[in-house]
């Protein structure tokens, strides 16, 4: 069959899905690309996004030279939804000097997958605050390595300094179900937003 | 040392005749911008895509015209051309291509503006679409 035919029988009798996408977003290390391969139905890509000067000018660092020109590794994979939708899952690295891409990945996005290590609290304070800043629907996610939960989730919660209206899980970033339905917590935050708004419109 | 294909021929690389596919008259000095030059020269070398709200989780798929026109391309844009015979997001174009991301998005943009593929981006308001939370939470739930 040569691409023509191919191109036929495939793209043209449909139309293409409506694409809709998550954020996974952490620190390094923190299981962000394991927990896209875990449920992805295709073997997670990686792409490289360069920063440009738009990165600098969303730092409110002064001494940030005016271009920078920083590449960062975007790691992403896909779950088909119905015949109809498919449904993105972007990993994005967990710094602030990346608010370019953020900024890029947010817009249009349900909501967001926060992964932290109890380790290693802090690296994830950059993406709480960006989520937090520009009101995408978040869930931060403990990923429980080997088991272990360094500390309990009220005392994770306490350090990790977040609202109690804000759910914090604790999820196993290898596990298909366990990632699957940190996700659904993800979407059920998405979903009472579109709720609340919907409300607002109705009532305001 | 053999010489390079093209060789000095400024027309080489055959890219498309953006001119003879769009409606009235285009400005020469764009014209000229997307004459010869490599693509990712000319990305590097454009502030702004053509159109650069275009999602990264944008579907992007080859037109018929597209690949009918696929031998009046080079590089890149023939890639893009090629795979996206299957419908596939912006991102798995650059992923699959090697690209950056960036770049990506300004070839797609511009094949787009040509007519050799379609793009279906996400619906503008999709983060207030209940009906399509919904379905993709009924989508994941049916995952096991």
């Amino acid at each position: 069959m040569d691409s023509k035919q191919y191109l036929e029988t495939s793209a043209r009798a449909k139309q293409p899905p409506v694409p809709v996408k998550l954020i996974i977003a952490g620190g390094f290390g923190v299981g962000k690309t394991t927990a896209v391969a875990s449920i992805s139905e295709i073997v997670p890509l990686t792409t490289e996004a360069r920063m440009t000067s738009a990165g600098a000018a969303v730092d409110n660092v002064g001494n940030v030279p005016a271009k920078t020109n920083t590449t960062v590794a975007l790691d992403f994979g896909c779950v088909t939804i119905d015949q109809d939708c498919k449904l993105y899952l972007f990993g994005t690295p967990g710094q602030d000097r990346f608010g370019f891409m953020w900024d890029d990945l947010a817009r249009g996005a349900l909501g967001a997958l926060v992964i932290v290590d109890s380790r290693r609290l802090s690296d994830c304070y950059p993406a709480v605050d960006y989520f937090e800043k520009v009101g995408l629907p978040f869930v931060v996610a403990a990923n429980l390595f080997d088991g272990l939960i360094a500390y309990e989730l009220d005392e994770l919660r306490w350090a990790l300094a977040i609202n109690d209206s804000i759910p914090l899980i604790t999820f196993d970033a290898r596990n298909k179900r366990s990632v699957r339905d940190a996700l659904l917590i993800v979407l059920h935050r998405s979903l009472d937003r579109a709720h609340g708004r919907l409300a607002n419109t109705l009532h305001g | 040392m053999s010489e390079r294909a093209g060789g000095d021929d400024p027309t080489w690389p055959p890219w498309p005749d953006v001119e003879t596919h769009r409606d009235g008259p285009v400005d020469e000095a764009e014209a000229g911008d997307v004459s010869r030059l490599r693509p990712y020269v000319v990305t590097s070398g454009r502030v702004t895509p053509l159109d650069d709200t275009v999602e990264i989780e944008a579907q992007v798929v080859t037109t018929e015209y597209g690949l009918d026109s696929r031998a009046r391309v080079a590089f890149e844009r023939r890639e893009i051309i090629a795979l996206c015979c299957t419908t596939m997001s912006v991102a798995e174009v650059a992923a699959k291509l090697g690209l950056h991301i960036g770049v990506a998005r300004v070839l797609v943009s511009e094949l787009a503006a040509i007519g050799y593929v379609t793009i279906r981006r996400p619906a503008p308001n999709l983060a207030d679409d209940v009906g399509l939370i919904e379905r993709v939470i009924r989508g994941l739930q049916a995952i096991s």
